[in-house]
């Protein structure tokens, strides 16, 4: 994929939050922003016979995979117009026809789901791979072990993508985990374990497409550990514990201008490029909003729909 | 056919109907694949699966580690992506570490993706107490019949594990099947030719006139006894086994128990909140005329020795005791 | 004299079994220690020994038959010429050696 497109979706991503949270009306989310190379890297090795899951910090991946910001926004705020009709909102936010098999809003719940989703496609001979995307949070988790055990003995075609923001709501990693390397946890089991920069989109992409490539071709399960920054506070509802100089160096390693600044040296965009890239993703969003805006809230009759 | 011709019926043990029906769907559906422990060669632990590995490879019949809570997400996950996984759950007692999958995420699938996914999954699990202790001796299924998207069933008799087994591999969505350690000793008589037993339909196994006692699961043989010696003491008792707790089927039971005047619920698990509990109030809301009572375990964990154990469950001498009391209120 | 081969008791929970094979037809000596039946539980097979020499002389339940704990499944005689008794009823049981895997 051209690298400007990684750009433009990791700028959508931040954009269409910006947006969000600034209605009066936003709802409890929990923010991709800042660890929007993390979903656009990882989307970028995939194809549409792929699958992904994530955590309830939905919207960047949901974005990434190419999920209409219309219906995206008009999920997150209860409108049947969104993928899940407005019951599942951003925790749950699914639509597995586009590949988005959905986020989950227990942490590490998704993972034994994902091996399964990969277990249906190794016993059917599909071609897809699962990628499943977690926090630093989940790694924590006896369900991200038996996870591991399980994908390697099996050999399923499962990524496990940790992206590690170094903050589990308010508890820090190295007071909660006790490897230093998150990667390193795949390690007993014979999964292969990586770590990168989760900051930079290209070092994602890379990363990843070697290992769903791997996986594709029926080598099995592998752990990617993407080292990130979130620029928010854990969700809308909780209060931000970094300082001020801390924020300003996670911020400082901005994943969209990292991006643009290469793309500038490079040649490969100048800063009117940059700046129609804006302002297309400004309109797409400001379109998302409006498709969101006009759709209806559901009769509260699908209460009981959908139910068993 | 003629309407008067008997269905030709072949006497099975519990085990054998359990590992007929799972030998029909896997024939007749490819998606259905098994996942347990000791489940391949072994056969399972009541050799309810001897034979299925042979018949149909490992990759459609797959030991797992002791890990219930992958056990049971792997089923829920591949259910989602199209497979029909049965996972099977030995005790009761650590299904509870398979809970967030099947609560959270099997049971809710359909309704918090609006449609999208539905998960075709069919958990299978061995309740009751018989010596093996405090861990190895639950019944919880009063815990899972009020969760929202999920069907819980519960046979008492091998033609009925067969055929809620059939059912249930052909459900849309999750199913909970629990049957009991005390029903793999028993044998029943089963129908020779395919029968699917429908979700939310109880059964009348006595009829009766003085007493109703509803109950399910190996409790219904309690119930089935108890009304044996009642009746030599002029007592007439309806038993009826609910075979499904959700859905219930509430009109057989009410209906009953509308005639008799009394009900009297009968369960291996705990009273509070329990199936009885359950029942009786429902049954309370269409007619406030009926007398009820409930029989259940002690409100204790159910040892493995021999005499608490005897002294925490109901038995046929319980039941008769409860009736008579239940009557003379 | 007739003995009656009945299922033998004694095996834990087991209040019926059912006939899984005869190992001789009508007319079979069997010598002690031999295999006569196998018997299946549900969840055990139940391998019947002669525990004393004779001949087996009618075959009470077939193959697939089921039969309850100390009711007989076969008639056996010390000699092939004995007249077969009306009943089993009254017979003594035939001694026997049980193995359960």
């Amino acid at each position: 994929m051209d690298q400007a497109l990684l750009l433009r979706d990791m700028m959508l991503i931040r954009a269409f939050e910006a947006a969000l949270v600034a209605r009066p009306d936003h709802g409890f989310q929990l923010l991709s922003s800042g660890e929007e190379a993390v979903a656009v890297g990882l989307c970028a090795a995939l194809n549409a016979d792929d699958q992904l899951l994530s955590s309830g910090r939905a919207i960047g991946p949901a974005l990434a995979r190419g999920l209409d910001p219309g219906a995206v926004m008009a999920e997150l705020l209860g409108r049947v117009a969104g993928p899940n009709r407005g019951k599942g909102g951003r925790g749950h936010l699914a639509q597995p026809s586009a590949g988005f098999f959905g986020a989950h809003a227990v942490v590490g719940g998704n993972l034994t789901i994902a091996a399964g989703v990969a277990l249906a496609f190794q016993t059917q001979h599909r071609p897809g791979v699962v990628a499943c995307v977690f926090g630093d949070g989940a790694c924590g988790a006896g369900a991200l072990h038996e996870t591991l055990n399980i994908a390697a003995l099996w050999t399923l075609p499962l990524l496990l993508v940790c992206d590690n923001n170094g903050l589990s709501v308010a508890t820090p990693s190295a007071e909660a985990l006790a490897p230093a390397r998150l990667s390193d946890l795949a390690a007993p089991f014979g999964v292969p374990g990586i770590t990168v920069d989760g900051m930079d989109v290209l070092a994602v992409r890379a990363a990843a497409t070697g290992l769903v490539e791997r996986a594709r071709a029926g080598r099995g399960p592998a752990f990617l550990e993407c080292r990130a920054e979130r620029f928010s506070s854990h969700s809308t509802a909780t209060r931000e514990t970094r300082d001020a100089a801390t924020m300003a160096r996670a911020r400082a390693r901005c994943p969209i201008e990292r991006l643009s600044g290469q793309l500038i040296e490079a040649g490969a965009i100048d800063a009117a490029g940059l700046a129609a890239l804006r302002a297309e993703v400004d309109a797409e969003v400001a379109r998302a909003i409006a498709f969101a805006e006009a759709a209806p809230f559901p009769d509260p009759a699908e209460a009981l729909s959908d139910v068993g | 056919m003629s309407a008067d011709a008997p269905a030709a019926r072949v006497k099975l043990f519990f085990r054998e109907a359990i590992a007929r029906a799972l030998r029909e769907e896997m024939t007749r559906d490819e998606r259905i694949i098994l996942l347990g422990q000791d489940v391949g060669d072994f056969g399972g632990s009541y050799k309810e699966f001897v034979g299925l590995k042979a018949a149909f490879g490992r990759t459609r019949v797959r030991d797992m580690p002791v890990a219930e809570a992958a056990m049971v997400g792997l089923g829920v996950g591949a259910a989602a992506a199209g497979l029909r996984p049965l996972v099977s759950i030995t005790y009761m007692d650590f299904l509870m570490l398979g809970l967030d999958p099947l609560v959270n995420y099997a049971a809710k699938a359909r309704f918090k993706t609006g449609g999208q996914l539905t998960v075709p999954l069919v958990v299978k699990t061995t309740a009751g107490a018989k010596g093996q202790g405090v861990a190895h001796s639950q019944c919880v299924e009063a815990w899972l019949m009020s969760v929202p998207g999920l069907t819980v069933v519960a046979p008492s008799t091998a033609a009925d594990a067969y055929g809620l087994l059939k059912s249930a591999l052909r459900a849309p969505g999750p199913v909970l099947f629990v049957d009991h350690k005390r029903l793999f000793p028993t044998a029943g008589e089963v129908p020779a030719d395919e029968v699917l037993v429908p979700f939310g339909q109880a059964a009348v196994r006595r009829a009766g006139e003085h007493v109703t006692i509803a109950s399910h699961g190996y409790m219904v043989r309690v119930a089935l006894e108890a009304a044996d010696r009642l009746a030599g003491q002029g007592v007439s008792c309806e038993v009826i086994d609910l075979r499904s707790l959700a859905p219930l089927d509430l009109d057989t039971v009410a209906a009953s128990a509308g005639r008799t005047g009394a009900l009297l619920t009968l369960e291996e698990g705990q009273l509070t909140c329990g199936v009885g509990a359950e029942v009786a109030f429902r049954v309370r809301e269409r007619y406030d005329t009926v007398k009820l009572a409930r029989v259940g375990a002690l409100p204790a964990p159910v040892s493995s020795n021999p005499v608490l154990e005897a002294a925490c469950l109901p038995d046929a001498a319980r039941v008769v005791a409860a009736v008579r009391r239940l009557l003379k209120s | 004299m007739f003995y009656a081969l009945t299922v033998p008791g004694g095996v834990e929970e087991v209040e019926e079994v059912r006939v899984l094979e005869w190992h001789g037809q009508v007319g079979r000596v069997f010598a002690p220690g031999e295999l006569v039946v196998e018997l299946e539980t549900h969840k055990a097979l139940v391998e019947v020994r002669a525990g004393q020499a004779g001949v087996l002389r009618r075959i009470l339940c077939a193959e697939g038959d089921w039969q309850a704990v100390g009711q007989p499944v076969a008639l056996l005689s010390d000699s092939p010429e004995d007249p077969l008794p009306e009943t089993a009823d009254g017979l003594a049981a035939l001694a026997v050696e049980f193995e359960v895997s």
